[in-house]
């Protein structure tokens, strides 16, 4: 490796092994696979605002709606969820919280994110090829096996992704095991800190099984195995179980570091100490990992099952609620009696709570078996998720933009212009989502471009419709704004939310290389959430 | 890494390895499949593995060449983080030897099913198993060699896996290309597709700890070794020699 002087370089941002700028790529690469991936819903929501075939080519429509449906979710989760929470903020925050001068293994993080835009443009080969991948992103057998489309851009866009995560857990871990600031006990690190190391724990153990499953998948359309193939002994539900086996805890990859985030801004911009914080990390985030792997069944309840394993996991799927409501607890109770200061990374906080308590109560008819069977497959489940994981998500990924902003740029993000996004943004996600659970209720199929058979959701579909692109509009905000503020924002002091937590106390904003111009040492009454004192 | 890594260092540090490293495995894995197997275009596919393996070999070679020329920020943490990383290469056996028994259990009496050989190879396995096992004992001596200063002893050891890695691979190829003659390949039944799958899979890993032997190796011919490198490609190599256990013991003899 070398090194070079100060001053932009073009050489030292393409070829860093800073966590600092590896995280800042992923972010750029995260948020134009968010906008791709939104480009794809907006199209989506558009077909479905009239009954039969709007925009897609009747001939061809089903094919064409099922692309769009493939390239918005691969790239939602994939390509901008888990990326935008494991890649880019522990990245860029992670080291910093633990007082370390970088990651502990520089390269192997720069291997990482390039992986991740290989996996990019992996999918993006989606737009350029004649026979793109179909298969949603799941990738279910036989469909994904007997289609014309081209699986195997699926599965490596997943290999290449999975890898990335594979050796970013590796390498996150081993940093928090043994470069934590002298004196930093377990019990004295950022909750996002806590929270990165058990998704990345669940990543290391799942993500093999799904690249083991999708390998199969390949195995199978392309050297001609019989995994999935019921008629020469294989089994099509086997991929099934693999696939939920590791996407399940996917969306506990996804929650864990959005709350952790949450955990960072909420505690800041109420000054409050966050309330149960041994619960939250051993009995919410430890809790999670545990059951984790153990739920995944529920996704399969209507594929075929004899009722004592619905039964089991339907108690094992309301189990999650309890660490999860510890969580919740937590981040309520730390609100009690703040001093609340609404910045607008708080706007999204407040905006996330909420939306976790519609996505969360809306879950737990999911998980009852006797409902499920009538909403699975419904918009209702599609609402649901896009409540809890998607949106709740995303938010905290826009709220973890404008809370480390000044930290990433040493500038103040447009506080204007990022609470109009916001509003826009909420309002939006409402008006889109809450039509969707009503007809859900009613009987709307997900997956469907036409539904001429249920003409009376035509008008839910529309307001849905007008939804996203208030949606649209918002993010269109909240980009420009974040774009304005970089360039020509106003300068920030060093610590302008008066955080507690290392990366504002001991370093500069923006950090430079090797981050701490001292070497960080903490004492046993440092804590980074004692705002009780001031 | 800068060189005064135990201070504090003042520039940005930049490798050009992990992105030439990952286009060679861009091109070398997806983009050669892909064109081989779904656009059916050799011509495309020689072009990406053509201009892939290269990338791949430069990528690797200045990886190594970093690694043993430069101080890293934190020293001596590699042996933790090769059991981490193996944590998942578990799971991905995992996933095929659980794929492998619901076939199996599923099948209820009817196996072998109908294509498999009447009477597979078991010697050979136990071959096999011999050869992995003397190559671990032989990279465990050449380790001794290093800690006692003996260079030249190193090398010779370190070599002597190799050829015992590479022997393995020969049983591979040599088994693979007789029932491949006898009209068993991946696609005839169930049981050849775990077979196939399962062994496949963990010649592949074979193939990588040859590749990592060789890395250490090269630099060793040169004098230059690092003892957590050397460490981690044996810890490694143990590694694909347990799973060995698993896949003869399941897949042959069960």
């Amino acid at each position: 490796m070398s090194t070079a002087s100060s001053g932009f370089s073009l050489k030292e941002w393409v070829f860093t092994t800073d966590h600092k700028r590896i995280g800042i790529l992923y972010l750029i690469g995260s948020i134009a696979a968010f906008t791709l991936a939104g480009l794809m819903a907006l199209l989506i929501r558009i077909e479905q605002s009239s009954l039969g075939p709007t925009i897609v080519n009747p001939n061809t429509g089903g094919d064409q709606y099922n692309v769009w449906l493939y390239f918005h979710g691969a790239a939602m989760i994939l390509g901008f969820l888990i990326p935008g929470l494991t890649g880019f903020a522990a990245n860029y925050f992670l080291p910093l919280m633990i007082g370390a001068k970088d990651v502990a293994f520089p390269r192997i993080n720069a291997l990482s994110v390039w992986l991740f835009f290989g996996g990019i443009v992996l999918a993006l080969l989606t737009f350029i090829v004649s026979d793109p991948p179909d298969v949603m992103w799941t990738g279910y057998p036989p469909y994904s096996i007997r289609t014309g489309g081209n699986t195997a851009l699926y599965v490596f866009t997943v290999h290449l992704l999975g890898f990335a995560s594979i050796l970013g857990a590796v390498n996150f871990l081993v940093t928090v095991i043994y470069m934590r600031a002298p004196g930093m006990g377990w019990n004295q690190m950022n909750l996002f800190v806590w929270s990165t190391v058990t998704a990345f724990i669940i990543q290391l153990v799942f993500v093999p099984v799904l690249a083991a499953a999708v390998t199969m998948l390949l195995f199978d359309k392309y050297l001609g195995t019989h995994f999935f193939d019921p008629s020469a002994g294989g089994d099509v539900l086997l991929y099934q179980n693999l696939f939920w086996f590791y996407s399940h805890p996917a969306v506990y990859v996804i929650l864990l570091p959005a709350l952790g985030i949450l955990f960072e801004i909420i505690s800041t911009c109420t000054r409050n100490m966050v309330f149960n914080y041994k619960a939250a990390v051993y009995g919410g985030m430890w809790g999670i990992v545990l059951i984790s792997g153990e739920v995944w069944v529920h996704h399969l309840y209507i594929s075929g099952m004899p009722d004592w394993i619905r039964i089991g996991q339907m108690v094992s799927t309301l189990l999650i609620s309890v660490p999860v409501g510890l969580l919740t607890i937590s981040l309520f109770g730390t609100l009690y009696r703040g001093a609340i200061h609404f910045t607008v990374a708080m706007h999204y906080a407040l905006g996330c709570l909420f939306l976790f308590l519609v996505g969360g109560l809306t879950g737990i008819p999911l998980a009852m078996t006797v409902l499920d069977v009538h909403l699975s497959e419904t918009s209702f489940v599609h609402a649901h998720f896009h409540f809890i994981m998607g949106i709740f998500a995303a938010f905290t990924v826009f709220a973890a933009v404008y809370h480390w902003f000044p930290k990433m740029t040493g500038r103040l993000p447009g506080a204007a212009m990022g609470k109009l996004g916001f509003w826009l943004n909420i309002i939006g996600v409402h008006v889109t989502f809450y039509p969707l659970f009503w007809i859900g209720v009613k009987g709307m199929p997900r997956r469907y471009y036409d539904y001429q058979m249920f003409p009376e959701f035509e008008p839910f579909h529309k307001i849905a419709t007008l939804g996203a692109f208030i949606v649209a509009a918002g993010m269109a905000v909240t980009i420009l704004n974040w774009i304005i503020s970089a360039i020509s924002g106003e300068k920030s002091p060093e610590n302008p939310w008066k955080s507690g937590s290392l990366e504002w106390t001991h370093c500069p904003s923006p950090p430079g290389p090797g981050n701490f111009p001292k070497d960080v040492t903490v004492t046993a009454d440092w804590h980074p959430y004692t705002y009780g004192k001031n | 890494m800068s060189n005064h890594a135990a201070g504090h260092t003042h520039h940005w540090e930049f490798s050009w390895a992990p992105m030439v490293l990952t286009i060679g495995i861009v091109l070398v894995v997806p983009l050669t499949f892909v064109s081989w197997f779904v656009y059916k275009n050799p011509t495309l596919a020689a072009g990406f593995a053509g201009v892939g393996v290269p990338l791949l070999l430069v990528g690797i070679s200045k990886w190594v060449a970093e690694g043993l020329s430069h101080k890293p920020l934190i020293e001596g943490v590699s042996p933790s983080a090769l059991p981490i990383f193996i944590i998942s290469e578990v799971f991905i056996f995992l996933g095929l030897f659980v794929s492998y028994w619901t076939m199996r259990l599923s099948a209820g009496g009817a196996w072998p099913p109908a294509g498999t050989p009447e009477h597979m190879n078991l010697a050979l396995p136990v071959v096999m198993t011999i050869i992995l096992v003397t190559s671990s004992v032989t990279y465990h001596v050449a380790e001794e060699k290093l800690d006692h200063g003996d260079l030249g002893g190193f090398r010779g050891w370190l070599f002597l896996s190799i050829i015992l890695g590479l022997s393995f691979l020969g049983c591979t190829i040599y088994e693979y290309s007789h029932l491949l003659h006898e009209g068993f390949g991946p696609s005839t039944n169930a049981y050849s597709t775990a077979f196939f799958s399962i062994t496949g899979f963990h010649a592949s890993h074979v193939l990588v700890g040859l590749g990592v032997f060789l890395a250490v190796l090269i630099p060793a011919l040169a004098g230059k070794t690092n003892k957590y490198f050397t460490f981690c490609a044996g810890m490694y190599w143990h590694f694909v020699d347990v799973v060995w256990f698993f896949v003869a013991t399941q897949v042959y003899y069960w």
